[in-house]
């Protein structure tokens, strides 16, 4: 039955969606709101409705879908087997869907009487996105689909999935890609009409552009929490295209919210935004692209089919085709020939989105760059951090310098001393603190400097303004330009200085890492509902000889899949992390331990979760002034 | 700010990426050419039990003399439905003997299975908490292994068989033998 309604739905949102399309399709004059509200909320509803029937199934175990098979488990928790809905190909398409048609109900909110012209195209390319969605899901990935027999239990139990930032992460990280999805729109829009009513489409697209980053940028970050106390690997992020495939869009994000900011107080760089508009939308499907077709492969592959890739393939290059030619014909409009200068904030905006988008490029280049060496020499290459840390820093080092001059300019022309005399203060604090840092810290290391030095420089300049300037900030940007700060200074700490140590332990044995004592006091065998565990109990010790912590990694078996995992364990303060990894081994001959001493990690999530705070901040502020339009 | 003849530029890049990645799609590449770490070495050995004898599954004795073709498959999966007539052709072939891995499933079920698509293994393996996949360093069902006379792997192929990737194959074998 469920399956049968599940289709039923998923065809009805086709339906409106094709429906919207029509009555949006050059639209001549503004009739009725109730009526062009059908298809909205049509889409809206249907698809809402099934999504919510492959959650039914997934919750009653109906193993009469393929999908709920694969993917579930009767022994499954309720939590994990709701998450697991998205954690799958086919259930992620629908709740894409989803948030393609929640971003469509946003839009059509702003639609009235006098920028019907404007919205009508923006509406009708948002149903052009979600029709493409949706015929995809119908013709290739059908969550729907049946199976030719009932079995009693499903295969799906991947226990590494099972974790609370991995269930969150996913429908964050699509609500970042996809809610680029209404920009991208609303870009087309801005293309296409003609703007004789004098519309300020920036400010329509600003709230949207900050919702995607705020989102994307949890989604990123909850993923690299994830891998971090997941995987146990020691590490936070891996360069991995998935991971790559994410980043771009954030990168075309920051300098799309940024330059949104220089087209609302000098309307210059209007067709610039619009470019970058059409890029971070085209960008994350490109991303989808990759995992989804298996033209790459990494951790996260989904099933391979190469039947998938071949149409969001041609689906990306019709919305990029479309978009793109759109630009190249009209983007005219947009021109203007004000000046720039160098020394404003809008230069220094202008050359942050440069900056931005050199990085970009670097890390598309190294994503694909083994398939193009593959076309060109069959060889397998694979591109990996080394790559990354080489071209990637040398590029943000500049745009970090000027972020934390470009809050003190002022728009337009701006007198030099008198911005020197203001950065003065920071500048002294920076290499003051600096060096109080490297004589406590006593580990001097070329980046590690320039790390630290950029981090401090961030912060400091952030602060005197805080201190300095007048009543009327833009506290958004002060919280999420603090939380770069952190960020830098979390990044240059685990990755400069982190130490590693692998052993092998027998059962009171010691190891040392960075004035810790480690004990291996003992190990015991645990039984859980779904796996059996080995437990290990270490003590850490300081160098004063008092216990810090007991740590307690676990090397799990879950029975019904036959896999092993680890359960790393760590202790966490705001200088470090005491990361412990339990590995193979037998009473004999002792386990493999693997153990990380991680400086400053707590700071790079701090400070994450603070850049999405500011967004947050100014998402407040932007909607008080979308409520004007 | 941005001239207007530098209008086309992200047209242009765009459509040479989208060109590069159809090409990547359509030739004969296939993602799922993952070098094995078992090729060319000899194929692990395990034993289970017989779907279709009643009796042990050895390997040692049914991966030698002959070029021998293991599949690994699953009723529920639906690719492996796709490439059944492909297995078939290779058992319709007399001097190679086709073993089938039956990953993770229910062996009544692909009795009845074998019995509504045909059965074109000469026998077939199970493997019920997918250990054996795990040794072969499978990667996902169906996939597909040609071994020599002498129990070598010299071919393996991740995703259903193809009509290219059947002619790949055949061309394998003609080139071992």
């Amino acid at each position: 039955m469920v399956p049968l309604i599940g289709n039923f739905t998923l065809w009805l949102s086709l339906i409106f969606s094709i429906y919207q399309i029509v009555i949006f399709y050059k639209k001549k004059n503004f009739l009725s709101i109730k009526l062009d509200a059908i298809p909205v909320y049509g889409l809206l509803i249907s698809s809402l409705l099934s999504f919510f029937f492959l959650i039914y199934s997934h919750v009653i175990s109906d193993f009469s879908l393929l999908n709920v098979f694969q993917n579930s488990h009767t022994t499954k928790p309720l939590f994990y087997k709701i998450s697991g809905v998205w954690g799958n190909h086919e259930g992620s398409m629908l709740l894409w869907i989803l948030v393609i048609s929640i971003f469509n109900y946003f839009i059509f909110k702003s639609y009235n009487k006098k920028n019907y012209s404007f919205i009508s195209i923006a509406l009708e390319t948002q149903a052009l996105i979600a029709l493409g969605f949706i015929l995809f899901t119908i013709l290739t990935s059908n969550p729907f689909e049946k199976m030719p027999n009932i079995p009693s239990d499903g295969l799906g139990f991947n226990p590494i999935l099972q974790d609370p930032a991995l269930a969150i992460h996913p429908p964050l990280l699509y609500m970042g890609y996809v809610g680029f999805s209404a920009v991208f729109s609303l870009s087309v829009a801005a293309l296409r009409f003609h703007n004789n009513e004098n519309i300020y489409w920036y400010n329509y697209m600003k709230p949207f552009v900050l919702a995607a980053w705020i989102f994307l940028t949890l989604g990123i970050t909850l993923g690299s929490v994830w891998a971090y106390y997941e995987l146990g690997w020691g590490g936070w992020w891996f360069w991995d295209p998935v991971e790559n495939a994410s980043f771009m869009p954030w990168l075309i994000g920051t300098a799309l919210l940024h330059s949104l900011i220089t087209v609302e107080k000098k309307k210059s760089l209007q067709n610039w935004v619009l470019l970058l508009g059409i890029l971070a939308f085209l960008l994350s499907v490109v991303g989808t692209f990759l995992v989804r077709s298996g033209i790459l492969t990494s951790v996260h592959t989904f099933a391979l089919d190469p039947y998938r890739g071949i149409y969001i393939l041609l689906f990306t290059a019709l919305l990029g085709f479309y978009s793109l030619t759109l630009f190249k014909l009209k983007s005219k409009k947009y021109a203007n020939n004000n000046r720039i200068l160098f020394f404003s904030k809008e230069g220094s905006i202008l050359i942050n989105n440069i900056l931005m988008i050199v990085v970009c490029s670097t890390v598309f280049l190294g994503t694909i760059y083994p398939l193009i060496v593959e076309i060109l020499s069959k060889n397998k290459i694979s591109v990996g951090e080394p790559y990354y840390n080489s071209t990637v820093i040398p590029i943000i080092i500049p745009a970090i310098i000027i972020m934390g001059i470009g809050p003190f300019l002022s728009w337009g022309k701006e007198n030099k001393i008198k911005i020197i005399k203001k950065i003065i203060p920071s500048i002294v604090l920076t290499f003051v603190s600096a060096m109080l840092f490297f004589f406590f810290y006593k580990s001097y290391s070329f980046t590690g400097i320039i790390g630290i030095v950029l981090a401090l420089w961030i912060i400091f300049n952030n602060l005197t303004i805080v201190f300095q300037k007048k009543i009327s900030q833009p506290y958004g940007m002060i919280v999420a330009h603090l939380g770069i700060g952190l960020l830098i200074l979390g990044i240059t700490g685990s990755t400069v200085w982190q130490k590693e140590k692998i052993v092998r332990m027998n059962i009171n044995n010691e190891i040392n890492i960075n004035k810790y004592n480690i004990v291996f006091k003992e190990i015991k065998e645990i039984t859980k509902n779904n796996y059996v565990a080995l437990r290990g109990n270490f003590l850490v010790y300081d160098n004063k000889k008092n216990i810090v912590k007991i740590l307690k990694p676990e090397n799990r078996f879950y029975t019904i899949t036959q896999n092993f995992t680890t359960e790393v364990a760590i202790h966490t303060n705001i200088v470090r992390d005491i990361y412990l990894v339990l590995g193979e081994g037998n009473k004999k001959d002792g386990w493999i331990v693997r153990v990380y001493y991680n400086p400053l990690v707590l700071w790079i999530w701090i400070g994450a979760f603070m850049i999405a705070l500011g967004g947050i901040i100014s998402m407040n502020s932007n909607l008080r002034k979308a409520k004007y339009l | 700010m941005i001239k207007t003849q530098l209008n086309k530029i992200p047209l242009i890049l765009f459509l040479i990426i989208v060109f590069i990645f159809f090409y990547l799609l359509i030739i004969d590449r296939n993602p799922a050419d993952i070098p094995s770490a078992l090729l060319n070495k000899k194929a692990p050995e395990f034993k289970t039990e017989s779907l279709l004898k009643n009796e042990i599954f050895l390997s040692e004795n049914q991966f030698d003399g002959q070029i021998t073709v293991v599949n690994f498959f699953a009723t529920w999966c639906k690719p492996c439905r796709d490439e059944h007539k492909y297995i078939q052709r290779f058992s319709n072939n007399t001097k190679i003997r086709v073993i089938g891995i039956n990953f993770k499933d229910d062996s009544e079920k692909t009795i009845k299975w074998l019995k509504k698509y045909g059965n074109p293994y000469s026998d077939i393996a199970t493997d019920k908490n997918g250990l054996i996949a795990i040794d072969w360093g499978v990667y996902g069902i169906p996939e597909t292994f040609i071994l020599n006379s002498k129990g070598i792997i010299k071919f393996r192929h991740v995703g259903p068989i193809t009509k290219k990737i059947y002619n790949k194959i055949d061309l394998v074998i003609k080139k071992i033998r």
